[in-house]
């Protein structure tokens, strides 16, 4: 896969950089059409764009012949994001804390952190073939 | 992310406009704050006034600027940080580490 393919309310990127943002106007763009407070989108796209970076770099290592799929859905007052990768997966134990006074200052690791911070629920599904990790915010 | 630059008594201030997500755009925002660096230009100013958002990657541009040139010596502060900005800022800690300014106006004079 050369380009992002775009599907219904899913998009699929190549495990490169240069498509983030295009994945991030998908999402607003699916986003903005439900009427959504700035500020929430905002929290959802800097999260979404937290894991596909995670997806591209830990779970492809940059391999362009593996994908990131992100696929957004509306449940009633929740919004769901789930982004996929073909990767080896990962042990969510193994994620250091970035409050830690050894961490604060590098410049990396805190990602998945603000995932954490700024959405409701984030379930992760890891397996030897990938990792599919779905976010929620809740908009009531 | 677009990017612009310019000098005022003596102290660089960046201005980055979008979201810095990663990717191409921020690696814009560490090359230009890198060759100011390497031009031995210690006193930076990072306008944040017009950034839509930044996430991790964002905030880790922000903290390898500031330590390189605090270990030369230098300073990196911050200016107009948005609400959004800010709320990463508390998260993360990092509030505890930059200096931050309501204007640039006032981030400039803070180097005198």
């Amino acid at each position: 896969m050369k380009n992002p393919t775009i599907s219904g309310n899913t998009i699929i990127i190549p495990s490169s950089h240069d498509f983030l943002t295009d994945v991030d106007v998908f999402v607003e763009g699916i986003l903005n059409g439900y009427r959504i407070d700035e500020s929430v989108i905002a929290d959802i796209a800097i999260s979404v764009s937290e894991l596909v970076n995670n997806a591209i770099s830990h779970g492809n290592a940059m391999l362009r012949d593996k994908t990131v799929t992100v696929t957004v859905s509306k449940k009633g007052d929740d919004i769901s994001i789930t982004i996929s990768d073909q990767g080896g997966g990962f042990d969510p134990g193994e994620i250091a804390d970035p409050l830690a006074e050894e961490n604060l200052m590098k410049d990396t690791g805190r990602g998945f952190f603000i995932v954490r911070s700024l959405m409701n629920d984030v379930d992760i599904k890891t397996t030897d073939d990938g990792t599919s990790i779905t976010i929620t915010k809740s908009l009531k | 992310m677009r990017l612009s630059d310019r000098e005022q008594d003596g102290v660089v201030i960046l201005s980055p406009k979008g979201k810095i997500m990663g990717g191409p755009d921020a690696s814009l925002l560490h090359d230009k704050l890198y060759e100011y660096i390497e031009q031995n230009k210690k006193r930076v100013v990072i306008d944040l006034a017009q950034v839509d958002w930044m996430n991790s990657t964002g905030l880790g541009i922000l903290i390898s600027g500031y330590t390189t040139l605090r270990n030369s010596d230098g300073e990196l502060k911050l200016a107009n940080v948005t609400e959004k900005i800010q709320s990463l800022l508390t998260i993360t800690k990092l509030v505890t580490v930059f200096e931050a300014y309501d204007s640039i106006e006032e981030a400039v004079q803070s180097f005198k």
